[in-house]
């Protein structure tokens, strides 16, 4: 199926598509090696066919889109949950995400196109673990936790831990994630997600922020400010929340924050843009996420 | 691995053998042998290759076709009624929005997609764009084939649609 240079074909596969968790962890005990787990495709696929993920002859593909315990969106006693495998076009129609999560909302529709969003799920995003994952950095300021399951039992952690690295997780060969949790967003909280890219639809962040505030009576409380492409992992800013804690907003303040973001992240030089590039851009685009802020709480 | 493969695809269920590292996108050109469905990147970027699974538009070469056992399956012939064109195809021909006709099938399927989700709603400019990103089109620089989706829209107001 080889078209033109560039473009690998997939390798020889044996497929399962297990119906549950209970399944799914049988296969993980003793599936063939090397084997991989996938759900909507669209990072395995383009990592297959670019080179950037190889097999010397054949892999087990374990499908994860047939489970339907791990497709769900649902609010519970102020926390929402997400199942592992819900796709990005259900996160984004979704009432309870756009009443008790905005932000990901946010997030989300800046992810690939429509035909992407309908096959990606939250889950492989996270377990991406790209820095410039677009799900991350709104999940970061909604402090998320995720769960891993695995035939020897289940853990929650707190996104923050489970990043280790870019392309880099705690996650073990025979886990899956199976769950996304974060307490819903209060009616006095307003948040945003931004991202710059070499264009503006279908593309990967050069840099990206999520910025959430409580604003009480015009100040600033429980300030978080993530961000995507500025570090090995999409990092909180913690200088800079710190800063505008207990603030009011006002321009000065705002762009007194930029520049502690600026001088915060030591981002690389990569194919799509220098350091210094994204340093500047970082600055601006928190800059623009807390006046958004400001302007949908007057 | 060779696995059996239902579909029903553009309305007719059919029975495949495929294997299982064979993409959505080469089990409908090479088995179904619908030359509608364009390969170009092979990585979700272009959209060529979109087609509908269960009536939602998704880059037929980013879905294993084993990973979409008994789905229903729509691609540009399936629009095509008594060899009458489909009242969008004709909304593209009227507002020329094709031109080297590459990009047109998958434009066609979710454009398609999105006026069957827009009942009794306006369609904006934005929308239609927002809604389009995924379909590159090298030739016509979008302008007609916006004009195309609202005068399909029209004509499906209009009750002249299947
Ligand atoms: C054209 C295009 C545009 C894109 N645009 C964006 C964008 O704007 N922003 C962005 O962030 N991303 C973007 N992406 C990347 C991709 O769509 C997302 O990262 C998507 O969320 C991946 O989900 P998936 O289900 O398709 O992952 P898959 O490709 O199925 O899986 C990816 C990896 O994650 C692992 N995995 C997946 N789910 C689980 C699980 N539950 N447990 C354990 N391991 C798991 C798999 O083993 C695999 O290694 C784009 C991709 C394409 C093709
Ligand atoms: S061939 Fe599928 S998106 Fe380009
Ligand atoms: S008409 Fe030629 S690519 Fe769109």
């Amino acid at each position: 199926m080889k078209n033109f240079i560039g473009s690998r074909s997939l390798p020889d596969m044996i497929y399962h598509a297990p119906e549950s968790i209970e399944k799914l962890f049988l296969l993980l005990s003793d599936a063939a090696r090397p084997f991989r787990i996938v759900a909507g495709c669209t990072d395995f696929i383009p990592a297959v066919r670019t080179g950037r993920w190889s097999f010397d002859e054949e892999v087990t593909i374990i499908d994860l889109k047939q489970i339907k315990a791990l497709n769900y969106i649902e609010h519970q006693g102020g926390m929402v949950h997400i199942g592992a495998c819900t796709r990005l076009t259900q996160i984004l129609e979704s009432p309870e995400i756009q009443e008790k999560a905005p932000v990901l909302a946010r997030a989300v529709t800046t992810m690939g196109s429509w035909q992407v969003r309908n096959t990606a799920t939250i889950g492989g995003n996270i377990c991406m673990s790209s820095p410039a994952g677009d799900t991350i950095p709104a999940l970061l300021v909604l402090d998320a936790r995720v769960t891993l399951a695995g035939p020897d039992g289940e853990e929650e952690m707190l996104l923050k831990e489970f990043l280790t690295g870019p392309g880099q997780n705690t996650m073990e060969d025979n886990q899956v994630m199976t769950r996304i949790s974060f307490p819903a967003m209060e009616k006095n909280e307003t948040a945003c997600f931004k991202k710059i890219g070499n264009r503006t639809a279908v593309i990967i962040s050069i840099v990206s922020t999520a910025v959430r505030i409580t604003l009480e009576h015009g100040v600033c409380r429980n300030v978080k400010i993530a961000m995507g492409s500025v570090a090995p992992t999409p990092i909180r800013i913690n200088r800079a929340e710190a800063f505008l804690e207990g603030k009011r907003l006002d321009q000065e303040v705002i762009h007194r924050c930029g520049a502690l973001v600026s001088e915060e992240i030591s981002p690389i030089t990569d194919l799509r843009a220098s350091g210094d590039y994204r340093r500047d851009v970082a600055a601006t685009l928190v800059k623009r996420a807390i006046a958004e802020c400001m302007e949908e709480k007057e | 691995m060779k696995i059996p493969l239902n579909l029903t695809i553009n309305g007719d269920t059919v029975e495949l053998t495929v294997d299982a590292n064979e993409t959505l996108l080469h089990v409908l050109r090479n088995s179904a042998s619908l030359q509608s469905v364009h390969r170009s990147c092979e990585e979700g970027e272009c959209g060529a290759c979109t087609v509908l699974v269960n009536n939602e538009p998704v880059n037929s070469c980013l879905v294993l076709a084993v990973s979409v056992q008994g789905a229903s399956v729509m691609t540009a012939e399936g629009l095509v009624r008594n060899n009458e064109p489909h009242p969008i195809m004709k909304a593209f021909t009227d507002e020329l929005g094709i031109q080297c006709g590459f990009c047109t099938p998958g434009m066609l399927m979710t454009a398609y997609a999105l006026i069957n989700r827009c009942e009794g709603s306006e369609l904006t400019d934005e929308f239609i764009r927002k809604s389009l990103q995924g379909n590159l089109c090298r030739c016509t620089g979008y302008v007609n084939i916006v004009k195309a989706v609202k005068k399909a829209k029209q004509n499906k107001d209009a009750g002249y649609w299947w």
